[in-house]
């Protein structure tokens, strides 16, 4: 049952981009669920939706705090699509960066999807779903 | 959750090393600023220093530093604990400084 309202919220949301915050975020947490039951074609979409997705300020304060982690120099490039590993990010300096963001944002990243994390992006993307999951944590 | 778009695959030995080192990071939150920066300088040094010095294929070895580490973190857990240094982690060449 969920899943069917799922689907209407999701595909109205992928037909027409200009969309409100929250529907997105909506969509997000939905086709999650969706790849848990398997619907393989749906995968791609998500990622495609989420890209374009998180807010820029996140993905700036995602940028600031890998910068400081990281100690990079202020001329160092950092776009959303850096891998951590293209800025000289071990996996130790992932963790450290993620339990990082989880202090800044009062989020708990769970062990799993921490270890998906490999671009600023995927970061901002991943906060903004646990932010709005629970907002005052 | 199997995400199965991570280009880069871990084993379940670097799993486990990494759940070690959030394990610890999250102890040491627990801490006051002082114990916690203390306990972080010395665990993130410990880690670093044994990821570069120990042959990764010693899973012998690095199974022992992961108890180890285990029980070292169990200590760390207890609120009376302050800091790393009854550890005598902190390599010789590198003076981590105060002592308690």
């Amino acid at each position: 049952m969920a899943s069917v309202s799922a689907a209407s919220v999701a595909f109205r949301a992928l037909s027409k981009p200009p969309l409100k915050s929250n529907e997105t975020s909506r969509l997000k947490i939905v086709s999650l669920g969706w790849r848990k039951n398997g619907f393989p074609s749906l995968r791609s979409s998500r990622l495609h939706v989420s890209c374009a997705q998180a807010k820029p300020e996140t993905v700036d304060k995602v940028c600031e705090i890998v910068r400081k982690q990281l100690a990079l120099p202020a001329e160092a490039d950092l776009t959303p699509e850096s891998k951590f590993s293209a800025i000289g990010a071990d996996s130790l300096d992932t963790v450290e960066i993620v339990m990082a963001l989880e202090e800044e944002f009062g989020i708990s990243v769970e062990e799993e999807s921490s270890q998906n994390i490999t671009t600023v992006q995927e970061a901002a993307d991943l906060i903004e779903k646990l932010v709005q999951k629970k907002p005052e944590a | 959750m199997g995400g199965g778009n991570a280009p880069r695959r871990l084993s379940g030995m670097q799993k486990q090393v990494l759940a070690l080192y959030r394990g610890f990071l999250r102890a040491a939150r627990s801490k006051s600023p002082d114990d916690r920066r203390r306990i972080d300088s010395v665990v993130s040094s410990e880690f670093r220093r044994n990821a570069h010095q120990v042959d990764r294929k010693n899973f012998l070895y690095i199974e022992y530093l992961l108890r180890r580490g285990k029980k070292q973190l169990d200590q760390l857990k207890s609120p009376d604990t302050t800091g790393l240094s009854s550890l005598s982690f902190a390599p010789p060449s590198q003076s981590v400084g105060s002592h308690k």
